[in-house]
C-alpha cells in the first residue's frame, strides 16, 4: 500500500486530492462562522443590531451577565458594546496611520537610499521584528512602559483633573498605540521593501532623465507603482492590530472607557478596552449563557470586520491595478 | 488478500488501543476545579501534595477565573469543585460549601509609601473615592492623587473586602480593576500612588507595604487570634454533597495532617 503511495500520482488523482484539501479549508471557515453566529444569536435576538450602539454601561451589563443563573430573564441580555468598538477603531486606526507613515519612509530609505551594507543588515532585522510574539511586547509594556508613563509622564494635575471619572495609571491609549505601532510597522516595512525592489530601476532612471530630482522621482514613479502593495500592507497590518488581544489587554488599562479627545493630552492616558481584549477578559465566564453569547457576538464582529477589511482592500486595489509591476 | 490481512491487523491494533485508553482513564479520576484566583496558590499546593500521597488515583485540572465564574461553572456542571473566596449568599441554594482555610484581606500600598495604619473610616473614605489625595491621609508618605486599585466584579476577595472592611459600600467606579491577585500585586508594586487589597499570602510576599487596619497588623497571627477584622474563608464548593474523588479530596484537606501543614504555612486553619 505504501509503495503505491510513493509512486508519482497520476494528474487526475493529485488534482482531486488538492481540490478536496482546499475545499476542506473553505468548509472549515464557513463552519466556524456559522458556529460563532449561532452561539452569538441570543444577543441579536434580544438587542437587534442596537447592541453595536452606545448608551449603556458595558461593565455593569457584563457584571449582571456573570452573576446570571442558568435560565436568566431577557433583561440580562441587554448589551451596548460601542465603547469596545470605539476603542478598537481608535487604537487600530491611529497605529495603522502612524505605522504607515513610518513604514513608507523607512522602506524608501532602506531600498533606494541606504548603502547596500546597511540594507543587508536592516532587512533581516525588520523581518525578525515582524515575527516577535505580541505577548513579549505586552510584557515590556506592563513592566516598563506603563509604570514609566504613570510615574513620570502623567502629572498630578492631569490625574486630578479627571479623577472623578477615571483613574490615570499609565496604562491606556498612548502606551497601547505606541506598542501596537511598533508591532505592526515591521510587517508593513517588509512588504513595502519587497515591492520597492521589484520596481524596475529603469522607470525611476527615466524620470530622473526627464529632469525630476531623485526624491521627486521616487515619489512620482516608484511610490505610485507600488500603491497596491501599500494597500496590501495596510490591510495585513490592520488585521493584526484588530485581532491583537494579549498585548492590548495587558497595557490598555482594563477598563471599558471611551477616551475623550476633548480632554486634550489626557486623552492619550485614558484607559480603554478593545473587542479582542474583551473576548480575552471575559472568556472565563463563558459558562454563563448571556456572557457566553456576548463573547461570541464580539468574536463575530471581529470576524466580520476582518472580512470587510479584505473586501475593502480588494476594492481599493482594483483601480490601482494598471500600475502593477508584476503579472 | 495481503492488503486485507494488513488492514485487519491495523484495525485490531486500533481497536485494542481504543478499548485500552478509556480503561486507563477510568483508573485515575479527573477532578476539575475553577474559581477564585486568591485561593489558587493554596489549592494547587494541596492538589500537588494529594497526588503525591495518592499516586495514580486522581488527576486535577485547576483553572482560575474568579469566585463568581467558579460558582457558575459548578452550578452548570462544567467543573466538579468551585474555589470560592466569599461567604455563601442566598443565590447559592443547592450548593454545598466546605470551608478549607481562612485568610486575611490586607490593604496594601506601594513600598515607597510607608503608611503604617488606617482607621476603618479612612479605609472606607479612600476606597469609596471620598478622599482623593494622599495629603488627606495622615501618615502617608506618598503625595498627589490616590490611585485606587480594585478587582473585577467576579472576585470573591472583592465581595469579602466590601462586606468586612468597607461597611458594605462599593469601591469607587473610577478605580482600576485587576483580573487576578497577581495583577493587583504587580499594579500596586509599580505605582507609588497606588492602594489596593490582597489576601495575606500575596500581601506579605514582600515588595508591598501592608497597612495595619485599626491598629492591628494584617498577618497570619492576628488573623488566627481574631484581632484582625478582615478575615474571610476559602471554600471548596460542590453541587449537592461532594461525591467520589472530589469528596475524598475535600475530606483529606479537612482531616489530614499533611494538608493542615500546608494550610498553616501561609493561611489560617479552620476552627
Amino acid at each position: 500500500m505504501i509503495e503505491r503511495l510513493r509512486k508519482p500520482w497520476p494528474d487526475h488523482r493529485a488534482e482531486r486530492t488538492l481540490g478536496a484539501v482546499s475545499l476542506l479549508v473553505g468548509v472549515g471557515v464557513v463552519a466556524m462562522v456559522v458556529f460563532v453566529a449561532t452561539k452569538a444569536w441570543p444577543i441579536f435576538e434580544h438587542n437587534g443590531l442596537s447592541w453595536l450602539l452606545g448608551g449603556g454601561d458595558f461593565e455593569t451589563e457584563v457584571a449582571k451577565m456573570t452573576a446570571a443563573t442558568n435560565k436568566p430573564p431577557a433583561s440580562v441580555y441587554h448589551l451596548r458594546a460601542w465603547p469596545l468598538i470605539y476603542g478598537t477603531i481608535l487604537t487600530s486606526g491611529i497605529a495603522v496611520v502612524l505605522g504607515m507613515a513610518i513604514a513608507v519612509l523607512s522602506s524608501v530609505f532602506i531600498v533606494e537610499l541606504a548603502p547596500a551594507r546597511v540594507s543587508r543588515v536592516v532587512i533581516p532585522m525588520v523581518r525578525l521584528l515582524a515575527s516577535v510574539p505580541s505577548v513579549i511586547y505586552g510584557l515590556i509594556g506592563i513592566l516598563v512602559l506603563v509604570p514609566f508613563v504613570g510615574n513620570h509622564i502623567i502629572s498630578n494635575q492631569e490625574k486630578t483633573s479627571v479623577q472623578n471619572v477615571v483613574q490615570l495609571t499609565g496604562a491606556g491609549l498612548g502606551v497601547t498605540v505606541v506598542i501596537l505601532t511598533v508591532m505592526i510597522t515591521p510587517i508593513m516595512i517588509a512588504l513595502i521593501c519587497e515591492a520597492l525592489t521589484s520596481v524596475p530601476s529603469s522607470w525611476r532612471e527615466g524620470a530622473v532623465a526627464l529632469g525630476l530630482n531623485p526624491l521627486r522621482a521616487i515619489r512620482a514613479v516608484t511610490l505610485k507603482a507600488i500603491r497596491p502593495a501599500i494597500v496590501a500592507a495596510a490591510v495585513l497590518a490592520t488585521a493584526r492590530a484588530l485581532g491583537e488581544a494579549v498585548m492590548i489587554q495587558m497595557v490598555s488599562g482594563g477598563k471599558t472607557f471611551s477616551p475623550k479627545p476633548v480632554d486634550g493630552v489626557v486623552f492619550f492616558f485614558e484607559p480603554l478596552r478593545t473587542l479582542a481584549s474583551a473576548v480575552l477578559d471575559y472568556h472565563d465566564g463563558i459558562s454563563s449563557p448571556p456572557l457566553g453569547a456576548t463573547v461570541y457576538a464580539l468574536a463575530l464582529l471581529l470576524l466580520f470586520s476582518a472580512f470587510a477589511l479584505s473586501v475593502t482592500g480588494y476594492l481599493v486595489k482594483l483601480p490601482l491595478r494598471k500600475y502593477q509591476t508584476r503579472g | 488478500m495481503h492488503r486485507i490481512r494488513r488492514l485487519s491487523v491495523a484495525l485490531t491494533v486500533a481497536g485494542v488501543v481504543g478499548v485500552a485508553a478509556p480503561v486507563a482513564a477510568n483508573a485515575t479520576s479527573l477532578v476539575t476545579i475553577s474559581g477564585a484566583t486568591s485561593s489558587y496558590p493554596l489549592v494547587s499546593l494541596l492538589a500537588a501534595k494529594y497526588i503525591k500521597l495518592h499516586p495514580g488515583k486522581v488527576r486535577f485540572k485547576i483553572a482560575q477565573g474568579g469566585t463568581t465564574v467558579g460558582l457558575n461553572d459548578v452550578k452548570n456542571g462544567h467543573v466538579t469543585i468551585a474555589d470560592v473566596a466569599q461567604e455563601p449568599t442566598g443565590a447559592d441554594a443547592g450548593l454545598d460549601f466546605y470551608p478549607i482555610a481562612k485568610y486575611a484581606i490586607c490593604v496594601v500600598t506601594n513600598k515607597s509609601n510607608t503608611l503604617s495604619n488606617l482607621t476603618p473610616s479612612e479605609v472606607t473614605s479612600i476606597f469609596t473615592g471620598k478622599t482623593k489625595t494622599w495629603s488627606g491621609v495622615p501618615g502617608a508618605t506618598a503625595s498627589g492623587a490616590i490611585d485606587v486599585y480594585s478587582r473585577t466584579a467576579v472576585a470573591g476577595v472583592l465581595t469579602s473586602f466590601k462586606s468586612l472592611l468597607l461597611e458594605g459600600k462599593s469601591v469607587v467606579s473610577a478605580a482600576t480593576e485587576e483580573a487576578t491577585e497577581g495583577l493587583m500585586r504587580q499594579a500596586v508594586e509599580s505605582d507609588p500612588n497606588g492602594i489596593g487589597f490582597l489576601s495575606n499570602y500575596q500581601a506579605n510576599k514582600g515588595g508591598l507595604n501592608s497597612v495595619s487596619y485599626n491598629g492591628v497588623a494584617c498577618n497570619q497571627t492576628t488573623a488566627a487570634s481574631g484581632q484582625y477584622a478582615g478575615v474571610s474563608v476559602f471554600f471548596e464548593v460542590t453541587k449537592g454533597p461532594a461525591t467520589g474523588a472530589a469528596a475524598a479530596f475535600i475530606n483529606w484537606v479537612d482531616k489530614s495532617p499533611a494538608a493542615k501543614k500546608i494550610i498553616a504555612s501561609e493561611w489560617i486553619l479552620i476552627g
